[in-house]
């Protein structure tokens, strides 16, 4: 009789600390929120993250990179409450999202134009769309074919898993191959930070990674600004995304409000991208 | 108890065929590498997926084997070519009594993927040694060690000669394949390979988030002799449901050979702890019920399996590259006298990737 209470003690006690440890990171997860994804929307994520967590301080917002990809399969796979994303999720991503129960809902927060960039001592200030193509796919090696000095092309490029690259390759490179001996970068920060210190280089950031550093140049004879980008003249821009798990609620509801508020707004533009309100 | 033996005693003319095999395989795995890259390939993506397993087997209270074995060894090369046309190309090796050096390799797939080569928006035609998009057995995960039903039971093969049209339905309500097959799977060659064709259609549907379900059907004529020709109709129905962290799967299957008809099922309940709590572990369950033919009354079985799998490390994109799986299995069968079998089963999944460019 008492081995048979003691069984049930301890069968007790294990469901009650498995309900336990379920209820707590249940309650831990109500007072916490976890953005995931696009390098490019990271620094959006980080300044109104804090902002927000200024504002409501009982809550954790945790924010980190990965790229849009990773992203998103951390929202489908509900390690993410929130996938930052600098392009349009994927059929094939939205199809596993559904199967799993979740249900990607895209909330744009901010446009974005993609800067072309060089050295800052580069003489060329403006290139076409065409040149641009034939610098990428090898067509175009020396910067004397563009009206600059008689020196190789050291071609820059984002990695296979940037949201970023994916937007470039389908505005300026039609689907075409990038140049085998393009030099593939994980960040904007690292194509930036390249480019500073490589003067042949040439490379491609968002908005908000422009500093002194590096020299944007003009597309099709437009500037990348936010004006240009925000009355579609600027041809290289994209929406920015943060994808929830279907219309947001609670508080993630109130994160996304957040963003999308006048002071929200003026965060995203403080960081250099273009407004949507 | 009996042992599995591996025999590593080789004699003159065996260890010449094993060096042959030996730089076969080299050369063709030199030659998947090299030769996409030398068709221009964008980037090729190599990677290697092992499953070093240990099994138990009892049957009638006694311990009949006892071995470890490497099931699968995946070798995987995929070079992507353009943004509209990739590869894939998939040796497996394996651990193999029967070969002299203990050691077995096969050609799994070989195909090329042309997206969107027809006019349908998220479409791709898939021309090789491809996947069979059948069932459950196309995205078969191995949530259990065990082989999906149809696999199982040898009613489809997950790899088989042929065509197909795959394609996404758009918002991400589903996806649909039509495939023309061989329909014999991927072990005949030469002259043993049957001509007649299976043609085989599949659809998936998600009509609201975590709620899957599908149908899949095939059929075939089917030569025994040059004068003998029957119908071989198989069909499936799979339904998934996930509800925060339980999943569970579900399979009718149905063939029907001329007038004999084998059919079964499979229901395969998840309990994902990590939703829970801090434990990256999934608890798995799952019975089999497979009716050879019905008519017959003793030659059916029916499995019970119960386990756990335990990811131990996950790469950026939350896929498990490295796993410990432990499975208890045992089949019980229909036949009178006949006793039941069990199986333990632990297995170390694990995986490495890179690209090249």
């Amino acid at each position: 009789m008492v081995k048979k209470l003691k069984f049930s003690l301890l069968v007790f006690t294990s469901l009650a600390a498995t309900i336990f440890l379920a209820s707590t990171s249940l309650y831990a997860a109500s007072k916490k929120i976890t953005i995931t994804g696009s390098t490019t929307v990271l620094p959006i994520a980080q300044r109104a993250a804090e902002a927000y967590m200024d504002i409501h301080k009982d809550i954790s917002i945790s924010v980190r990179g990965g790229g849009s990809g990773v992203g998103i399969a951390a929202l489908i796979d509900g390690r993410a409450d929130i996938a930052d994303a600098s392009r349009p999720i994927k059929t094939k991503e939205l199809k596993t999202a559904r199967e799993k129960g979740i249900n990607p809902y895209a909330n744009i927060v901010a446009k974005d134009g993609i800067a072309v960039v060089v050295h800052p001592d580069n003489p060329v200030n403006v290139l076409s769309l065409e040149e641009l193509k034939k610098i990428y796919t090898g067509e175009i090696t020396s910067w004397k074919e563009v009206g600059g000095l008689s020196k190789p092309i050291v071609v820059i490029s984002r990695d296979f898993a940037s949201g970023t690259f994916e937007v470039f390759k389908k505005l300026v490179l039609g689907g075409a191959k990038v140049k085998d001996r393009a030099l593939m970068l994980a960040s904007n920060k690292a194509v930036a930070t390249t480019v500073t210190t490589t003067p042949d280089a040439i490379g491609y950031i968002g908005l908000g990674y422009l500093s002194d550093n590096v020299k944007a140049l003009k597309i099709n004879e437009v500037m990348p600004t936010n004006e240009t980008v925000n009355d579609d003249s600027y041809k290289l821009a994209r929406p920015l995304f943060m994808y929830t798990n279907g219309k947001p609620k609670g508080l993630i509801k109130s994160f996304i409000d957040f963003v999308l508020s006048l002071e929200g707004q003026k965060i995203i533009e403080e960081a250099g991208f273009v407004p949507v309100k | 108890m009996e042992g599995r033996i591996v025999k590593l005693s080789i004699n003159k003319k065996g260890g010449n065929i094993v060096k042959g095999r030996t730089v076969l395989a080299i050369l063709v795995i030199l030659s998947a590498i090299s030769i996409p890259r030398m068709l221009g390939a964008e980037e090729t993506k190599l990677s290697m997926t092992l499953w070093n397993r240990g099994t138990v087997k009892r049957e009638s209270g006694q311990y009949t084997e006892r071995y470890f074995s490497l099931e699968r060894g995946y070798l995987r090369i995929e070079p992507k070519f353009t943004d509209k046309i990739k590869g894939r190309f998939n040796l497996d090796f394996f651990s193999d009594d029967d070969a002299l050096d203990g050691a077995g390799i096969k050609l799994k797939y070989a195909y090329l993927d042309f997206k969107e080569l027809i006019p349908i928006p998220e479409s791709k035609v898939t021309v090789g040694l491809i996947k069979s998009y059948f069932g459950t057995i196309y995205d078969w995960n191995y949530i259990t060690i065990q082989k999906a039903l149809e696999d199982k039971e040898k009613v489809i093969s997950s790899t088989d000669y042929g065509i197909a049209l795959y394609g996404y339905i758009p918002q991400g309500y589903g996806e649909y394949a039509i495939s023309v097959l061989n329909g014999e799977g991927y072990k005949k060659t030469g002259g043993d390979v049957n001509l007649n064709p299976a043609y085989q259609a599949n659809i998936r549907l998600i009509p609201i988030p975590g709620v899957t379900i599908g149908g899949s059907i095939r059929y075939e004529d089917v030569s025994f002799d040059p004068d003998t020709t029957i119908s071989n109709l198989v069909y499936a129905g799979v339904g998934h449901i996930v509800v925060g962290p339980l999943e569970l799967w579900g399979e009718y299957l149905v063939k029907d050979l001329e007038e004999i008809r084998s059919q079964g099922f499979m229901a395969m309940p998840i309990v994902k702890l990590k939703k829970l709590t801090f434990l990256d572990v999934d608890l798995v369950g799952r019975y089999d019920v497979w009716d050879k033919n019905i008519d017959v009354d003793d030659d059916g079985h029916s499995r019970i399996t119960g386990g756990l799998n335990w990811n131990i490390l996950r790469n950026a994109k939350n896929r498990p590259l490295i796993m410990l799986q432990a499975n208890w299995e045992r089949t019980m069968y229909e036949e009178e006298g006949k006793n039941s079998e069990d199986l333990y089963l632990i297995q170390l999944r694990w995986s490495f990737s890179t690209k090249i460019k």
